[in-house]
This record gives C-alpha cells, sequence and structure tokens, in this order.
C-alpha cells in the first residue's frame, strides 16, 4: 500500500498555537485566590540540620504559611523508587535512598530544599524565605567518585557502611582469555563529567484543591503525567480518580521532567490540600541548576583486546557512575552504559563491572542520551587509539567490527536497563557507515582537500562516528481513537508532550488508517482524565510505543467504520475504500457516506442495537514491545580549530539516521538538529563546575555555555529505513539520537586536526580552555 | 581559593602591628565593614558588606586572631554567614622589618564560598577579593602615614 500521509514532511498542527503564544504553559494558570511558593534551599553541600526558625517568615504580612519537615508530621514521606531495583542476585549490590520533600536532619546536596513559604505573591514568599534562620552545621562534602569510595571518607548517608549505592557486574564470552590471546592491548582511563540539561522551561506545578468537589487538579511540568497523579493519590490518600494531573505544552523534557517526585512535587499538592487554596511554585534558572536532576559524571578504566588485523577480540570497562545524592532511578544509567559499551560492534567477550556511587551533589537522572554517550565515547575512543597504534585507517576498523545485516536479531548477551537480554533487533549498520562517508566526501576531503588546507596552516579535522540507540522500550503505552459525529477524529494518549510533534505525527498515524486529513485529528496528550493508563515520554520511546497504540486504535475504528459502511451503503468490506473523510464504493464513488454520519449512525438515539455490540466508532488498544527497538546512525563531521584560540568551526556535519519506518522527516529532522546541539555542548561547552565543597560554581548562562545558534553548525541529515521487527509500524526511536555521538566525534576530529600532535583525548566535556592545557601537556611531555 | 601576596607599608613592623590589631582600623579599612567589635581575647563579631558581581548581600560573623608573635606573624581566621551564602577563611601575616622604616607584610590564605555568592559570583570573586585586599591595605598604609607624620 502506498502511504499517503506516513513518512511524509508534514508541518506541524501544533506551530501555529505554539508561534503565536497561545499554548498554555504551567505559569500560564491563573486561579482566583492563586497562592505563590518559595523553597528556602542549602547554601551547604552537606550539614547537619539543628534548627529552623521560621517566626519571622511567618509573621511577614501576605505569607500564608510556612512549612518544614517537622510541619508535614506523617504525610512527610520520601518519593517512590521509579524503577524496580535489580533482580536480587549474587554480586548484585543495590541500595535505595531517595529524595525527601523537606530537609528533616542532614542537608544531602546543596540547593536540597529546607522549608516552603506560601504567599500572596512570589516577591512576598521570596522577602520571607530570607526571614527564615536556620543553623546547618557545615559537614565534610563527598564529591570525588574515587575519594568516596576510600574506607576514610564521610558519609552521604550516615546508615550505610560506605558510599557505594550500587554494584553489578556483567559479562559475555571470556574477556581473559582473549586478551591473552590478543597482539594489542590498550588500557586507558576516561573521565565524563556532569552537564545539566538546561531545558528553556524550568520545571512548574500548579496544585488546585477543590474541597466542594473533593478534586485535586494539578498542572505539572512532568513528562509522566499519570505516573504523578497515581503517586499523588497514594500519597494524600485519595482516589486516583480524584486526581487530574495535566502536563500542558512544555518547554523541553530531556529527561529531568520524567523524575518523580521531585521534592516540589510532593510539598505543593499537599500544602494546596492542607490550605485549601491554589497554590503555584515556577523553578527559577538558578535553582534549576540545583534542584533539577543531572547527568553523565562517570570514570572509565577500559581495555580492549584486539588481534593484528584491526578485529575487538574483547572489552573490558570498570566504572564508577555518579548517582548524586540519591539514586532514585535505580541503574537505568549505568546499565545504558554498558548496553553501549560495545556499540554496533559484534564483540565476543565482554566484562564490565560499574559501582554506583553517592556523592553530596544534585541527583542523577537520566539526561538525553542517558548513559550513552559514555558508552560510546569509550569505545570509539579505543578504536581511534587502536587504529593509531595499528597503523589502520579509522573508517576500516570500524568496518571490520561493525555487526553484519545477516546478524540480526544479534544478542549481546547483557541484560539492558530493564533487565532484560540486549537484543538488537534488525540494522544494516555498514549501510549507513558508508552514506554517511559519501554524504560528506570522506575520500575527497582526506585525499585532497585536507592536505590543501593543512598546507596552508589551517588545522581541519575530520571524524566519522557510529552508533547505536536502544529506544522504544516497554511497559507499554495506550490510545483511544474516536471518530466524532462532525467526522474528525479525537485521539487521546496517556504519555505527556514536550516539543516531539505527536500532535502531528500521531495524527499522520490516525489519517493513513482512516482516510482524514492530518489537521483533522486531534490529539490530547497529558491529561489524566482523559486517558486513564500509560507511563510516560521517555527512552526515546513516544513515536514507537505509544505510536503503535494509536495504530492499534485506529486499526480498530477503520475495521469498525468498514463494517458498519458495508451493512449501510450494501456492498462489501473489500470494496470500500476510505478517503477524503468519506467512505466510498470503490468503482462506484458517488454511493459514499461521511464519517460523520456514520458516527451518528453508530450512537443512535433511539431504537434497538445488535446485543453485544459497543457503541460509537471507537477503539482503546494498547502496545507493549517485546523489547526495545534499537536504531543506528552515524555523523560526520569536518572540523577547524583556531590554533591560538581553541575556538572551532564547524565545517561540516552529517548526520545518517537509521530509525525504522521514518513517520515524518520534517519531525525527525529537528529531533536530530535538537540532539546534536545538546552533545555540542557536552563535547565542548556544558560543564558543570563543582568545587572540593560540593558548591556549584556556575549556576548560571553566563557562566555554564548552552550552545546558541552562533554555534550551531548546519547540518545535512540522511535517512536509511530498516523496519524494527518488534512493532506494525516497523518504528525505532530517536529522540536522544543526535546527542548520542557528538562527544566521541568531536574528539576524534580534534585529534585529527592535530594529527601532528601526540594529542588523546580522553575527557568529556572539554572547553578552549582545556584544549589548551592538553596541547600544552603534549609540548612538555 | 587561594589569596596571596605582598604588599609593603610606610612605617615600622611595631606600628603595623598596632594597626592590625586594633579593630576599630581594621573596620574602617576593610571595605565594606559596618561593624567590628571585640568580644573575646583576639575574638571579634561584625558584619561586612560585599558586592560579587550581580550579588550582593551583608555577611556576619567572627573574626579570630590566633597564633600570635608579636609583631611578626597571625593566623586571621574568619567565618561568615548572610542571605547571599557564607564565607569562610583564613589566611597568616607575617611582617618583616624592611630599610628605610619600611615593613613588608606577606599574608598567604585560603577563603571558601558557598550558596548564591559561589554559584553566581564565583568568576569574579577572584577579582573582587583582590581588589579588597589592595584597597584595605592602602588604606591602612595612609593611616599608618597619617600618625607617623
Amino acid at each position: 500500500m502506498i502511504k499517503k500521509f506516513i513518512g511524509k514532511r508534514v508541518v506541524r498542527n501544533e506551530d501555529p498555537r505554539l508561534l503565536t503564544g497561545q499554548a498554555q504553559f504551567v505559569d500560564d494558570v491563573e486561579i482566583p485566590g492563586l497562592l505563590h511558593a518559595a523553597f528556602l534551599r542549602s547554601d551547604y553541600a552537606h550539614a547537619r540540620l539543628l534548627s529552623v526558625d521560621v517566626s519571622a517568615a511567618r509573621r511577614r504580612p501576605g505569607v500564608v504559611a510556612v512549612f518544614t519537615a517537622e510541619d508535614m508530621g506523617d504525610d512527610w514521606q520520601p518519593g517512590p523508587p521509579l524503577v524496580s531495583p535489580p533482580p536480587t542476585a549474587k554480586d548484585v549490590i543495590f541500595h535505595s535512598r531517595r529524595q525527601v520533600p523537606l530537609v528533616k536532619d542532614k542537608v544531602h546536596h546543596a540547593g536540597e530544599a529546607i522549608a516552603v513559604v506560601i504567599a500572596e505573591s512570589r516577591y512576598i514568599a521570596e522577602d520571607a524565605v530570607e526571614d527564615i534562620l536556620v543553623e546547618l552545621e557545615p559537614l565534610e562534602a563527598v564529591v570525588d567518585l574515587e575519594k568516596a569510595l576510600e574506607a576514610n571518607s564521610v558519609l552521604v548517608h550516615d546508615d550505610l557502611e560506605s558510599n557505594l549505592a550500587a554494584q553489578l557486574f556483567q559479562k559475555k564470552g571470556d574477556y581473559e582469555t582473549a586478551r591473552k590471546e590478543a597482539d594489542l592491548v590498550i588500557k586507558r582511563r576516561i573521565v565524563i563529567e556532569r552537564g545539566a540539561a538546561a531545558a528553556m522551561e524550568n520545571r512548574g506545578i500548579v496544585a488546585h484543591w477543590d474541597a466542594k468537589s473533593q478534586h485535586l487538579t494539578i498542572w505539572d511540568t512532568t513528562q509522566a503525567p499519570i505516573p504523578i497523579r497515581n503517586g499523588t493519590a497514594a500519597r494524600l490518600g485519595l482516589s486516583e480518580h480524584q486526581v487530574r494531573v495535566i502536563a500542558p505544552f512544555i518547554g523541553g523534557g530531556f529527561g529531568p521532567k520524567i523524575m518523580m517526585f521531585y521534592a516540589e512535587e510532593m510539598v505543593i499538592p499537599w500544602a494546596a490540600k492542607k490550605l485549601n487554596r491554589p497554590v503555584k511554585w515556577i523553578e527559577d534558572r538558578r535553582e534549576n541548576f540545583y534542584a533539577t536532576t543531572q547527568e553523565r559524571g562517570q570514570v572509565h578504566d577500559v581495555e580492549i583486546a584486539l588481534s593484528r588485523d584491526g578485529h575487538i577480540l574483547g572489552l573490558k570497562d570498570n566504572f564508577l557512575h555518579d548517582t548524586g545524592a540519591y539514586d532514585p532511578y535505580g541503574l537505568t544509567i549505568p546499565l545504558n552504559t554498558q548496553s553501549h559499551d560495545m556499540g554496533g560492534y559484534d564483540i565476543k567477550n565482554y566484562s564490565s563491572e560499574f559501582k554506583v556511587v553517592f556523592t553530596n551533589k544534585t541527583i542523577v537522572t537520566p539526561v538525553r542520551g542517558a548513559g550513552r554517550p559514555q558508552g560510546i565515547f569509550v569505545i570509539e575512543r579505543m578504536l581511534d587509539i587502536a587504529a593509531r597504534e595499528l597503523g589502520m585507517d579509522p573508517i576500516e576498523i570500524r568496518k571490520r567490527n561493525l555487526i553484519p545485516p545477516d546478524a540480526f536479531p544479534y544478542e549481546h548477551k547483557i541484560i539492558d536497563q530493564a533487565f532484560a537480554p540486549l537484543i538488537l533487533d534488525s540494522g544494516n549498520y555498514k549501510a549507513v557507515v558508508e552514506k554517511a562517508l559519501e554524504m560528506i566526501g570522506y575520500d575527497k576531503f582526506v585525499k585532497e582537500e585536507q592536505p590543501r588546507l593543512r598546507k596552508e596552516g589551517k588545522y581541519v579535522g575530520i571524524a566519522i562516528a557510529p552508533f547505536i540507540e536502544t529506544t522504544g522500550v516497554g511497559p507499554y503505552e495506550g490510545a483511544r481513537v474516536t471518530v466524532e459525529a462532525s467526522g474528525k477524529i479525537n485521539v487521546a494518549t496517556g504519555i505527556g508532550t514536550q516539543g516531539q510533534g505527536h500532535f502531528t505525527s500521531f495524527a499522520q498515524i490516525v489519517a493513513e488508517q482512516l482516510g482524514v486529513e492530518v489537521n483533522d485529528v486531534r490529539i490530547v496528550t497529558g491529561d489524566t482524565t482523559e486517558f486513564h493508563w500509560g507511563t510516560g515520554t521517555f527512552a526515546s520511546r513516544g513515536a514507537v510505543v505509544a505510536g503503535n497504540a494509536v495504530h492499534a486504535a485506529s486499526r480498530i475504528v477503520r475495521q469498525k467504520v468498514l463494517k458498519l459502511a458495508s451493512k449501510v451503503l450494501e456492498a462489501p468490506e473489500g470494496e470500500l475504500e476510505l478517503e477524503d473523510g468519506r467512505v466510498r464504493v470503490a468503482d462506484i464513488p458517488q454511493r459514499s457516506i461521511s464519517l460523520g454520519e456514520l458516527a451518528l449512525l453508530a450512537n443512535p438515539l433511539r431504537g434497538a442495537v445488535e446485543p453485544g455490540t459497543e457503541p460509537g466508532l471507537e477503539s482503546t488498544a494498547y502496545f507493549g514491545p517485546q523489547y526495545g527497538a534499537t536504531a543506528f546512525g552515524t555523523h560526520a563531521m569536518i572540523l577547524e580549530v583556531d590554533p591560538e584560540t581553541m575556538m572551532i568551526k564547524i565545517r561540516r556535519y552529517v548526520t545518517v539516521e537509521d530509525c525504522g519506518t521514518v513517520l515524518n522527516p520534517l519531525i525527525l529532522e529537528g529531533q536530530i538538529h535538537g540532539g546534536v546541539s545538546m552533545g555540542l555542548g557536552n563535547a565542548y561547552y556544558e560543564k558543570l563546575h563543582f568545587d572540593e565543597t560540593g558548591q556549584l560554581l556556575n549556576a548560571s548562562f553566563a557562566d555554564y555555555l548552552v550552545v546558541s545558534a552562533t554555534e550551531m553548525p548546519r547540518i545535512e541529515v540522511g535517512h536509511l529505513e530498516t523496519r524494527s521487527t518488534l512493532n506494525e509500524l516497523g518504528a525505532k526511536g530517536v529522540g536522544e539520537a543526535g546527542a548520542i555521538p557528538v562527544p566521541a566525534l568531536f574528539a576524534q576530529a580534534i585529534e585529527n586536526a592535530f594529527h601532528d600532535r601526540k594529542l588523546e583525548i580522553l575527557e568529556m566535556p572539554l572547553s578552549p580552555n582545556r584544549l589548551f592545557e592538553l596541547l600544552n601537556e603534549e609540548k612538555s611531555r | 581559593m587561594k589569596i596571596e601576596g605582598e604588599y609593603t607599608f610606610d612605617g615600622t613592623r611595631e606600628d603595623v602591628w598596632k594597626l592590625v590589631r586594633d579593630p576599630e582600623v581594621l573596620a574602617t579599612c576593610l571595605p565594606g565593614t559596618q561593624s567590628l567589635r571585640l568580644v573575646g581575647e583576639n575574638e571579634y563579631e561584625g558584619e561586612i558588606k560585599v558586592r560579587i558581581g550581580p550579588i550582593a548581600g551583608s555577611f556576619s560573623g567572627r573574626l579570630l586572631v590566633a597564633n600570635e608573635a608579636p609583631p611578626v606573624s597571625c593566623t586571621l581566621t574568619v567565618a561568615g554567614t548572610g542571605k547571599v551564602g557564607f564565607l569562610k577563611g583564613s589566611g597568616d601575616i607575617v611582617l618583616s622589618e624592611q630599610v628605610e622604616r619600611k615593613t613588608l607584610m606577606r599574608y598567604t590564605g585560603d577563603a571558601q564560598i558557598g550558596g548564591k555568592v559561589a554559584s553566581v559570583g564565583q568568576r569574579l570573586f577572584d577579582t573582587v577579593s583582590k581588589g579588597m585586599v589592595k584597597q584595605g591595605l592602602d588604606k591602612l598604609n595612609e593611616i599608618l602615614k597619617a600618625r607617623s607624620a
């Protein structure tokens, strides 16, 4: 069947509203009697809370209430674990320590909330925060990952024996034997540091308890409205049907907004109910740097064993992972790192142990990429070093090791983030790499252009980085598709949306089945009243999991439409077609009926219906994949470095992505562009600097450099489509893809630009300063 | 953060020492000092106003003088907190006599800041603190010169 809507470059349905300021965000919510909250946060990263005196704050005119942990009584409970704990197996250690609504006895990271002021305005609330007298006894802070595990280290959590939060070992084959047989073994230490997600919109929450209807409505910048609804109901002793969570338009999620039950999400609804007044809290940018989760800090000790001809015989990667003050997200990130350590390469022997470490820093949960960029950085760095040592072409060493197309489904024989076997379902990896090489003109550049530019004294480097991305994981999502009497289609799904274009891509899926225009399909996301079941938008799964649920529901509705139309039009179903919002008899197009008329007929006001039938043209369906689909891509870049200032100019940037069936190339390219911009930040600009006392030293956009339009290259995007075998649409996710290979690509390009120097980049993020230092270190060696 | 430097005073070591150990003089010399009171042997309490980049606020805290070896050296320790964060520091000063009734002060210390001042003002802290030290010592030298004139 030729697709009419899927795969088309349809402009986004939601954009007119967004671009003209007509879209609702959390801070747009205004309710009569609305109060405003401000939090008192700890200046210290690690301190014992001796006393809090809120009496002066309570006396300030306009202040309605001030709450501390004490005031919450039995309602003071830590947040729930977000993911299931790992299976209790030998060699697995996991200590669950979760964030709390307000600090009770000890501060675990700078910026942790100690008290909340609720007042008639945010101004008054902020002033009253300054009225609070808090007595803190500063403690030595745990900051460095290795020192944190030393026997004499102070403890982040006093009830644990050490700062070890978790430990897990995985192996495939037998690395030690592979090592013995190897012609070359390379060992390196790789350090990756923290960055922020830095979404354009910070977090925010409005809670409104209506005592008369006994109903709580919450507007929340969450990526997971349904779990927030369920958890809030449980925390407050309400039925799930008494709580409605709305995640309206959100200015970027990028992972931290899937973290559930941030302190503010626990405190604000509780306070609104207690005070019987609506309460709003909007995070400011400085709070965001402390109170919103971050990621990427890891230290790797890596070893790769190779044969003389460049085949990887084995990989060993023992690493430390910084989880910050708590570990609500379990082992997701370090497991993702292990899942990406071997990239898209056929590696028979693998050994990896990770240790998750508590530190007195902001909590770590997934940020776009979620452990994947670290794994890809590790393997790609080791391959670059290996190619140099073996005197091989960096492209050739990669091609030699890529998983061949006939090896799918390919079992990596380790477990993934869901504790299920890591299986790469489908792919054509070499073709993607070839396409990237062709698009960037690799051979011509290396043979002709680069030597010429180098002769002119220019420092230009080229790089190619392939990567995998595990996407579209379960458990499930659902959707309800309804044909309305107007002939328009209404679709409700449980996931939230933060800019992914769901209003368009889901509408395309529906339009394909029901033969209507894309803008005749109204999509609702992120409102728990509209759809009761679901988990959320994360792990590049929206289009795959919710998309396939929308597809399944649309197909059932199509069948219902055909069945009813066949009766009305007195023609067999096989002779009917759905086009332009009507069902027609294919050979006699004048015999037709509109979807709207059919919807009315399916929901009669009088008369009898056949027993066993359901009213309306509606269906609810769910989709849960057997396991996650794995996408593949390759980025290529030509970079020029100014040897004086170390500022860079990206001359060409090419991405080739194989994420299975492309639903909408326009939206896909947008995802890639956004991902690359985050990846560039992770590579050369965005680093959170903590000092030895756990103080964040660059908590503003003046010091923390987010990639802006001037740093962004023009990106050329290519596609290949290898359908996933795990779902009917054949889709794989792409939400995080853009960010994943960029640090690896960047390191390769810089080394290539300084090909005459013995520069080895083993850390991320870099910066112009840091590159200057590395080159000086190399000179003095 | 390390604070280190030297300053040459136009006066004898004894005169410089007397000034350094006089809270009233110190209060007028340290830029932004609102008050400085002796509360115990070698212990002062006071308040200081500081502006670092976009952050301005006052800190109240204590100043302790230890390891005193008049008129040569001592250790100063400060700890203050305020609405915009906290600061902590300790430093050694050593005075040595120079020719022509001049005195050289060497100071080495460590300072730490936290909270809002650290997160937003860190980049400027180095410059601001150096400026404050220089300004303070210049003022001290002026008083010294006025007294000995």
